[in-house]
């Protein structure tokens, strides 16, 4: 095959930032590889009525529920939370809530500021200007002048509408004296570059058939094709090969037909998550490397953060068409983020405001929480509650742990035989006492919102949506495995652009971040004397 | 001869209409065709039966021959005893009534998928954020 200049391995958020941002070198050849297929959007659930069904199967963002072919196993037995991905064009950002804050300051501080986690090897300042170009690419709707971040100048859409709920919950965060602002949502409150307006509707986490939503299939990638990058789909990588000299030759792939491949290239990256990334790496093993590519340190898989989240659900007297709108993407609190030295914990949460759930949901919740019963009564309480529940999710930063990783587990393999992984994660102390304030906070918005608790718990088991710190950065090769270009210390023409390079898990959402760091990583990368001496 | 209940009983004793909203009964909107198509048929005959056994055990009669509460009781209990085949059959009885365009049109939730169907995006007062912004910076500052 013809060696290219840059292979990108995975087409999900941060292989589309880092293939839009490449492709404006037009003499580069570039190639991503990706192992799901490209979903149609004119065939995605919410063009049926029966779109909640496909919520268990075939957009379950749970891998081992949803198995598609291109989904590969995932133990998390030894995990109170379950891993959430999508393996497929565009990655998991098909089915995100596009839920996008930004980390803050104090975020890749945190060993400086409270004495725990580690400082990144670079801070706020340094992505301030990356974030304001993933901003405009991916569409972001949001208000500016938020206490809660330093005086910036962001291109913002219009905030997505609080609708009733959030106005009712707005009210009691300030009868409370409490932060709330509304959220930051890569959702289309005009039309944007070419896309069009929100319908409204709500099921965004099945895929946007609208293309509202800023999925990178919609955002990043048609340009990066028309200027220019090539995408293969169905193309599982299975090695980051090396030469004798601890430099990358390219990868080897298996296409969905089970032909293998390689693919030559001057400079490899790796774009597959938090956990497609250490998989693949510890699954290339060489002489040099025998427990993994990069692994010589035992850093590879380590670290694991999922922001371990809290939900409190409130249900409200009257009919306030909650389940009306982008269901992730309504208001915030960072009243608590920062540290406080009254609490008995460091660091913080946010509390996100998550819109009602849509029909089938709240039937089946209700039913199984022992709220709406069967028989004459069902409709009753079915109809006091649809449209009436607003949920609280208190998304708590995690501090790195050695302990908590991702390992391959050679018993359960994909279609290709390539191990699966196996996830251990257990809370840490601080979390645990994080999510219990918590969750005592959103006790007291319900209450001052007027509205009645009907379930409060922590940790909830099916949210691993944020899959951080299985790679890290920093400036000491014995402590990161890459520096802060997302290059690694051991093999300089291989490149980690996901969140698996996370130091520390922040308490917000980390695609705007996990963007932010891709285009500044790919800024360098196009200086690296790999690309500028094919490119010259 | 003992009369059987039918699989329709059973779902429309979980699932009642409702004339006064407008509501029809799972049975009306393909519930036992939805069982059938995701592989739950024969989970919902032995659900069927347990009932059938819990009435006649309890009540002295056929499930088909209670009144609506008591149905409603033989299916808690029939849940109890078989918990993970029984709540699989309900839920996704409750998943097939709630995702029909009937129901979901008598529910007048505003418009709901499919797309392109949509609801206006509203404007905002943005004048109740005031105290937020009054309150000043929350952000922790940071020592470069
Ligand atoms: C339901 C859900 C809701 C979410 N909501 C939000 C939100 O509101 N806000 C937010 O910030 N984040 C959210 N997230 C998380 C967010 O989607 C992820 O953090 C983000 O997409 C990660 O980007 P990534 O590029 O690292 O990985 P992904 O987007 O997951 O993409 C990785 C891609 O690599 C491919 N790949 C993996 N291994 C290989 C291999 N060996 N060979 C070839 N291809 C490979 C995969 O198929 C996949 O397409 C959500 C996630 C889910 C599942
Ligand atoms: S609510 Fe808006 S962004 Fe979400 S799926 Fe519908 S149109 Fe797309």
């Amino acid at each position: 095959m013809d060696p290219v200049d840059v292979v990108i391995v995975g087409s999900g958020a941060s292989g589309a930032a880092a293939a839009w941002s490449l492709s404006r070198a037009p003499a580069l050849r570039v190639v991503c590889l990706e192992q799901g297929e490209a979903p149609d959007p004119a065939r995605y659930p919410t063009t049926r009525p029966d779109w909640e069904v496909s919520r268990h199967t075939t957009a379950s963002p749970f891998p081992n529920e949803r198995a598609g072919a291109a989904d590969y196993p995932v133990d998390d037995r030894a995990s109170p939370i379950a891993i959430a991905n999508f393996n497929g064009f565009g990655g998991s950002t098909i089915l995100y809530s596009g839920h996008v804050p930004r980390f803050h300051p104090s975020d890749f501080r945190t060993r400086s500021l409270d004495g725990v986690g580690e400082d990144w090897p670079l801070g706020y300042d340094d992505l301030a200007p990356y974030f304001a170009e993933n901003e405009r690419h991916m569409g972001v709707a949001g208000l500016g002048g938020d206490p809660a971040y330093p005086d910036d100048d962001r291109p913002l859409l219009p905030p997505v509408p609080l609708g009733p709920m959030g106005r009712a919950l707005g009210h009691a965060f300030n009868a409370l004296g409490w932060h709330w602002w509304p959220s930051y949502g890569a959702i289309n409150t005009r039309s944007h570059a070419g896309r069009p307006t929100c319908v409204n509707l709500g099921p965004c986490n099945t895929g946007c058939a609208q293309g509202a939503k800023g999925s990178v299939d919609v955002t990043y990638w048609p340009e990066a094709r028309r200027q220019g990058v090539e995408v293969r789909t169905g193309c599982t990588v299975v090695e980051v090969m090396l030469d004798g000299r601890e430099r990358a030759t390219g990868v080897r792939y298996i296409a969905t037909d089970g032909v293998e491949h390689v693919q030559p290239a001057a400079v490899v990256v790796l774009a597959c998550s938090g956990i497609g990334t250490p998989r693949l790496l510890l699954h290339s093993t060489s002489t040099a490397f025998p427990d993994g590519l990069l692994n010589d340190t035992g850093l590879v898989g380590r670290n694991l953060m999922l922001h371990p989240l809290g939900f409190t659900e409130g249900v409200f007297d009257t009919d306030l068409r909650s389940s009306v709108g982008p269901q992730g993407c309504c208001l915030l609190s960072q009243q608590f983020y920062e540290t406080d030295p009254a609490r008995d914990f460091v660091r913080g949460y946010t509390m996100h405001i998550l819109r009602g759930a849509p029909p089938a949901e709240t039937a089946i919740t209700g039913y199984l929480m022992r709220r709406i019963p069967l028989g004459a009564e069902h409709h009753r309480r079915f109809a006091e509650t649809f449209n009436h529940t607003a949920g609280i999710a208190v998304i708590a930063e995690d501090l790195p742990d050695p302990a908590n990783r991702v390992t391959l587990d050679p018993d359960h393999t994909d279609r290709h035989g390539m191990p699966g992984v196996r996830v251990t994660y257990a809370l840490g102390e601080n979390t645990k006492r994080m999510l219990a304030h918590g969750l005592a906070r959103s006790k007291e918005v319900f209450a001052a919102a007027g509205a009645r608790v009907t379930a409060s718990f922590a940790p909830v088991r099916h949210t691993g949506w944020h899959l951080m710190g299985t790679a890290r950065m920093g400036s000491d090769p014995k402590t990161s495995v890459v520096n802060a270009f997302g290059q690694a210390h051991a093999v300089p023409n291989l490149f980690i652009v996901d969140s698996s390079v996370f130091v520390t898990a922040g308490a917000v959402n980390p695609v705007a971040t996990a963007q932010a760091l891709t285009l500044r990583m790919c800024d360098h990368l196009r200086d690296h004397p790999a690309i500028t001496a094919r490119a010259a | 001869m003992r009369k059987e209940a039918s699989l329709t009983t059973l779902i429309d004793a979980i699932l009642p209409g409702d004339a006064g909203l407008g509501l029809p009964a799972g049975s009306r909107v393909g519930v036992p065709a939805f069982l059938e198509s995701h592989g739950l048929a024969a989970d919902a005959a032995v659900l069927l039966s347990q009932v059938e056994t819990v009435a006649r055990d309890r009540f002295g009669i056929g499930f088909a021959a209670l009144e609506a509460p008591d149905r409603v009781t033989c299916v808690e209990r029939a849940k109890r005893a078989d918990m993970h085949r029984a709540s699989g059959v309900l839920v996704a009885c409750l998943r097939a009534y709630y995702t029909d365009p009937g129901v979901l049109r008598a529910l007048s939730a505003g418009a709901v998928p499919p797309f392109p169907d949509g609801n206006a995006l509203d404007d905002d007062d943005w004048t109740l954020l005031e105290p937020v912004y009054e309150r000043g910076p929350i952000h922790r500052p940071v020592p470069s």
